[in-house]
C-alpha cells in the first residue's frame, strides 16, 4: 500500500506539477468565488449617489471597513456612522427596524444579527451601546449582542469569531489607536469575505498604520441643521444626525469628503447641501502628512 | 482525629505539636507520632508539654488551612461517589450505595482509598457500615478490623490527618449487626456533648452496650432526647441524611485512565467521547444541556473543575468538545495537568428539554449559528461578558436599556415590542446612542434661564458652548423608594463643533439653590 503512494510523490516532476497547477485552480475559483461573492449581492450601498459612485456601487458587504473618530470627542459621531452602515447592511428594506416577522426573535432574517465588541475601558469610558437609541436607528436591539472584552486581543478574536458566523450580519470591533497590525487586519480580512459579513472596527482616533482594510473613514462631527427656526441668538433645537466623513483610502476607486446626515425615516445617507463647505470645519489631518 | 500521630519525620527533629486556644488555655490539638512516644497527647495544656520536652516543635492552629483541606479531600473523594459531604473538622463521609460493586466490592473501595491516602501523605481511618452514625464511630474508636488504618510512611506533610467515615445505605459491612460492633466502643463514639458523656460515666456508663438495653423513657428524662436520638440514629432506628457538599448532576460520564493523560489533545478527545455517551443518555429522556463540567483528577489528588454553559440545549459532542476547546484556550495555564490526569468525569449540572433538531429551515440553522457563536464567545470571555440588550419598564434611563447574559436570555422576551409601543405613545425624545454607566457631573455650567438648558458646561475638561438644545423632558426619580433620587430635567444639547450630549439638571430649581448638572450620554 506504502508502495503505490512512494512512485506517485517520488517519480515524475511534471506529475507533481499538474496536481500544483490543479492545486492553483481550485484555490483561484475559490478566493474568486468568494470575493464575487463580497462584490455583487452584498454590497451595502450608503444611499447617497455621490458617495455610492466614489465606492463603485457602495461598501463591499463582506470586506473590513476601517472608521476612525478625527478626535476622541468625536467617538459618538464614528460610533453612529458605523451603526448607520451596519443598519444599511442588516435591514436594508426594513425602515423602522420593526417590520413583520423578520423583527421576531424566533426568525431573524439571513445574517441580520449585529455583533458589537468593545474592551471594558472603551465602554466605561464612552459609553455602551443603547437600546432605544440603536432602534430609532433602525436596528432592532433584538438582534444586538454586545461583548465586552478584557483586552484588545480578545477584541481581534471575537470579531474573527463573529465575521465567520452565519447568523451575523455586522460586526463592530472597537480598538484602541495601537491595537492593531497589518497581520490583524489581514485576518479579519478573510474572515469577513469567508462570512460575507460586513466588518467595521471603530477606532478613538486616526491611524496612519498600513491595514488590509477596504476603506478608511475618519468621522468628525457636524452641527446639525437647524430643525426649528428661531431668532439668531435664541438657542434652536437639535436637527438629525450629521457627520463630516472623510473618505481617506479607498481599495476600489478615488477618496472623498461629505458631509452626510442621516435619513432615519428611509433609513439612508443624505448629502448635506446647506452647511458650509467641508474644508472649512476644523480638522485634524497631522496623519495625512505623516503618511504622505 | 486529633489523637492521630502526624506525619513521622526524622528522628533527628524534634517532636511536632499543633496547638490552639481552648477556653483560656493554648492546649495541644495534634501531636506527631514522636511525640506521642515523648508521653504527649492531644489535650494536654502547651505550658505543661512545654515544660516536659522544651526542644518541641509547636504550630499554631490554622483553622481555615483545615477546612480548606477537607474540603479539597472531599472533593477528591469524589472519584469514589457523587454523594461526599464533609463532616468538619476532621471527617468525610460517602454514600457508596451502588457505587462499591465498580471497584470490587467494599473491602477493596476502602482499601483502595486508605492505600491512595497514606500516598498523599494523609493517616487516614476508615470504616464502612450502614448508618452514618454507626461509621462515624467505627473510624474514630473501632478496632482493626472495624476501622482500616493507614498511618505508617508519610512523606514530610504538615497537616492534620482527616478521619473519613464511610457510609453505605443498605448493606452492613460485615455479618456482624451494628449493634454488636457498637456495643463494645466508648459513649463518646455517639457524638454526643462532652458533658453528656461525662455524666454518663459517672453513673458507671461506660460503653454503647451498657445502654442500648436500658429502658428509653428515663435516659430521655434525664439525659434528654439527644441521647436517645444519636443512639437510634447509629443503629439505624432513625434515618439520618447525608448532604452532599456538591449538587448530584444528572447526568454522568466518567473515564479513568491507568495511564495518566496530560496533553490537551487527549483531554479534548476524552470530552468528545464523554459527550457522546451523555448524548445517548440525554437523547433517551429527549433532554439537552444547558450547564456542563469537566472534573479532571490529577494525580496528586487536585481536582480541577471547568464549566460551561449554552444558550440552548445541547446534545451534539461536537459542539460540546468545541465548547471547551475555548474553556481551555481561556484558561491557559490554570488547567496545569502536572503528571497527568487518572480520571475524567463530565457531569451536565443542567439539563432542559430539547425538541429533535429541526434541520432544512434556513432561519433555524442560522439562528443555531449564532447561539454556537454565544457559546463559544461565553465559554472564552465569561458569559456576563457576551450580553443582549434587555428593555426594562422602567422610567429611569439607567433601568430601562440594560445588557444581560446573552446564554440566559437565549429563549427569553426582550421587551422591546413593549417599549415600541410604550415609546409609540409617550412619544419620548431621542436617546443617546451611547449611554455613560454613571452619569457624569458636569462643571461651571451656565444657564441663561433657571430653567433652562446650559449656554455653556465644561466636561473631561473641555469647555462646551452650547448653541442648540431641545428640552426639558423631565424623568420624575423614584419617589416611592427611600433613595429613589431627585426628579431630573433631561435636555439634548448640541455644542458649536457638533458634538450632541444628553445633559440633566437633578434637582427641580427652586428646590435647590445650586443644582447640579450630569452628562449622562453622547448622540452621534
Amino acid at each position: 500500500m506504502a508502495a503505490t503512494g512512494r512512485p506517485d510523490f517520488a517519480c515524475s516532476g511534471g506529475r507533481t506539477a499538474a496536481r500544483i497547477d490543479r492545486l492553483r485552480r481550485e484555490l483561484w475559483t475559490l478566493e474568486t468565488a468568494s470575493s464575487r461573492a463580497s462584490d455583487d449581492s452584498l454590497t451595502v450601498p450608503l444611499g447617497t449617489p455621490a458617495v455610492d459612485g466614489t465606492l463603485g456601487g457602495g461598501l463591499g458587504g463582506g470586506a473590513l471597513h476601517e472608521i476612525a473618530a478625527a478626535a476622541e470627542a468625536a467617538t459618538a459621531a464614528a460610533t453612529g456612522f458605523a451603526l448607520m452602515l451596519a443598519a444599511r447592511r442588516i435591514s436594508p428594506s426594513c425602515p423602522g427596524g420593526s417590520c413583520g416577522d423578520a423583527g421576531t426573535i424566533g426568525m431573524p432574517r439571513p445574517g441580520s444579527n449585529l455583533v458589537w465588541i468593545a474592551e471594558d475601558f472603551s465602554l466605561a469610558e464612552n459609553g455602551a451601546p443603547h437600546g432605544p437609541a440603536l432602534d430609532s436607528l433602525g436596528i432592532a436591539p433584538e438582534r444586538v449582542i454586545t461583548v465586552a472584552a478584557a483586552r484588545g486581543q480578545d477584541v481581534l478574536w471575537a470579531m474573527e469569531e463573529a465575521l465567520r458566523c452565519r447568523g451575523v450580519g455586522a460586526v463592530i470591533g472597537e480598538l484602541r489607536p495601537r491595537g492593531i497590525d497589518r497581520v490583524a487586519t489581514r485576518r479579519l480580512a478573510l474572515a469577513a469575505a469567508a462570512g460575507g459579513t460586513l466588518g467595521l472596527v471603530l477606532r478613538t482616533a486616526p491611524d496612519a498604520a498600513p491595514s488590509a482594510a477596504a476603506t478608511r473613514w475618519i468621522i468628525g462631527a457636524a452641527p446639525s441643521s437647524p430643525s426649528s427656526g428661531g431668532e439668531a441668538d435664541e438657542l434652536h433645537g437639535v436637527g438629525p444626525p450629521r457627520v463630516v466623513a472623510h473618505l481617506v483610502r479607498n481599495r476600489r476607486g478615488h477618496l472623498g469628503a461629505w458631509i452626510l446626515e442621516w435619513n432615519s425615516v428611509e433609513q439612508r445617507f443624505e448629502l448635506a447641501t446647506d452647511s458650509e463647505p467641508v474644508a472649512g470645519t476644523a480638522f485634524d489631518r497631522s496623519h495625512r502628512a505623516a503618511a504622505g | 482525629m486529633s489523637s492521630s500521630p502526624l506525619p513521622a519525620r526524622g528522628k533527628s527533629e524534634p517532636a511536632l505539636v499543633v496547638f490552639g486556644k481552648r477556653g483560656n488555655l493554648d492546649l495541644l490539638l495534634a501531636v506527631d507520632a514522636q511525640a506521642e512516644r515523648l508521653g504527649l497527647r492531644a489535650g494536654l495544656a502547651l505550658a505543661q508539654a512545654r515544660a516536659m520536652h522544651p526542644a518541641l516543635a509547636a504550630v499554631p492552629e490554622d483553622a481555615g488551612a483545615d477546612a480548606r483541606l477537607l474540603t479539597a479531600v472531599a472533593d477528591w473523594c469524589q472519584r469514589y461517589t457523587p454523594l461526599v459531604a464533609t463532616d468538619p473538622p476532621d471527617g468525610i463521609l460517602l454514600d457508596i450505595g451502588g457505587c462499591a460493586h465498580l471497584f470490587g466490592g467494599e473491602e477493596r473501595l476502602r482499601a483502595d482509598l486508605l492505600a491512595r491516602m497514606m500516598r498523599f501523605g494523609f493517616s487516614a481511618r476508615a470504616a464502612i457500615a450502614a448508618t452514618i452514625g454507626a461509621a462515624w464511630a467505627m473510624a474514630r474508636f473501632g478496632d482493626a478490623t472495624d476501622a482500616g488504618q493507614a498511618s505508617r510512611i508519610f512523606p514530610s506533610r504538615r497537616s492534620r490527618p482527616p478521619a473519613a467515615g464511610d457510609e453505605t445505605s443498605n448493606h452492613p459491612a460485615s455479618p456482624r449487626s451494628e449493634r454488636e460492633r457498637l456495643a463494645p466502643l466508648p459513649l463518646a463514639a455517639l457524638r454526643l456533648p462532652d458533658e453528656t458523656v461525662a455524666a454518663l460515666v459517672r453513673l458507671g456508663l461506660k460503653r454503647i452496650g451498657d445502654v442500648v438495653e436500658l429502658p428509653r423513657a428515663p435516659l430521655a428524662a434525664r439525659f434528654g432526647a439527644d441521647l436517645l436520638r444519636q443512639l437510634d440514629r447509629a443503629l439505624g432506628r432513625e434515618d439520618e441524611p447525608l448532604t452532599p457538599r456538591l449538587p448530584v448532576a444528572p447526568y454522568v460520564a466518567e473515564k479513568r485512565f491507568h495511564e495518566p493523560i496530560a496533553r490537551e489533545e487527549d483531554v479534548l478527545a476524552t470530552v468528545e467521547r464523554l459527550a457522546t455517551r451523555l448524548a445517548a443518555a440525554l437523547a433517551a429522556r429527549g433532554a439537552g444541556a444547558r450547564r456542563l463540567e469537566l472534573a479532571l483528577f490529577r494525580t496528586d489528588g487536585v481536582v480541577k473543575r471547568i464549566a460551561a454553559g449554552t444558550s440552548r440545549p445541547l446534545r451534539d459532542p461536537q459542539a460540546v468538545r468545541a465548547l471547551f476547546v475555548e474553556r481551555l484556550a481561556a484558561l491557559g495555564d490554570e488547567v496545569d495537568p502536572g503528571f497527568g490526569f487518572d480520571l475524567a468525569r463530565l457531569c451536565v449540572l443542567n439539563a432542559e428539554s430539547c425538541p429533535d433538531e429541526q434541520i432544512g429551515l434556513n432561519g433555524h440553522e442560522e439562528r443555531a449559528d449564532l447561539d454556537r457563536l454565544v457559546d463559544r464567545l461565553s465559554a472564552r470571555l465569561g458569559r456576563r461578558r457576551v450580553a443582549r440588550l434587555v428593555a426594562h419598564d422602567s422610567h429611569n434611563p439607567e433601568l430601562a436599556a440594560q445588557a444581560l447574559p446573552a446564554q440566559a436570555m437565549a429563549q427569553a422576551e426582550l421587551g422591546w415590542d413593549t417599549f415600541r409601543r410604550f415609546r409609540a405613545q409617550a412619544d419620548l425624545s431621542p436617546r443617546p446612542l451611547r449611554l455613560l454607566a454613571r452619569p457624569e457631573p458636569i462643571e461651571d455650567v451656565f444657564a441663561l434661564v433657571p430653567d433652562g438648558p446650559p449656554v455653556r458646561f465644561r466636561w473631561r475638561r473641555a469647555l462646551h458652548e452650547v448653541v442648540a438644545a431641545e428640552g426639558p423632558e423631565r424623568i420624575e426619580g423614584a419617589w416611592w423608594c427611600e433613595n429613589g433620587g431627585p426628579a431630573r430635567d433631561y435636555f439634548r444639547v448640541e455644542d458649536r463643533a457638533g458634538l450632541r450630549f444628553w445633559l440633566f439638571r437633578a434637582g427641580l430649581y427652586r428646590e435647590t439653590a445650586t443644582p447640579r448638572w450630569f452628562l449622562h450620554g453622547m448622540y452621534a
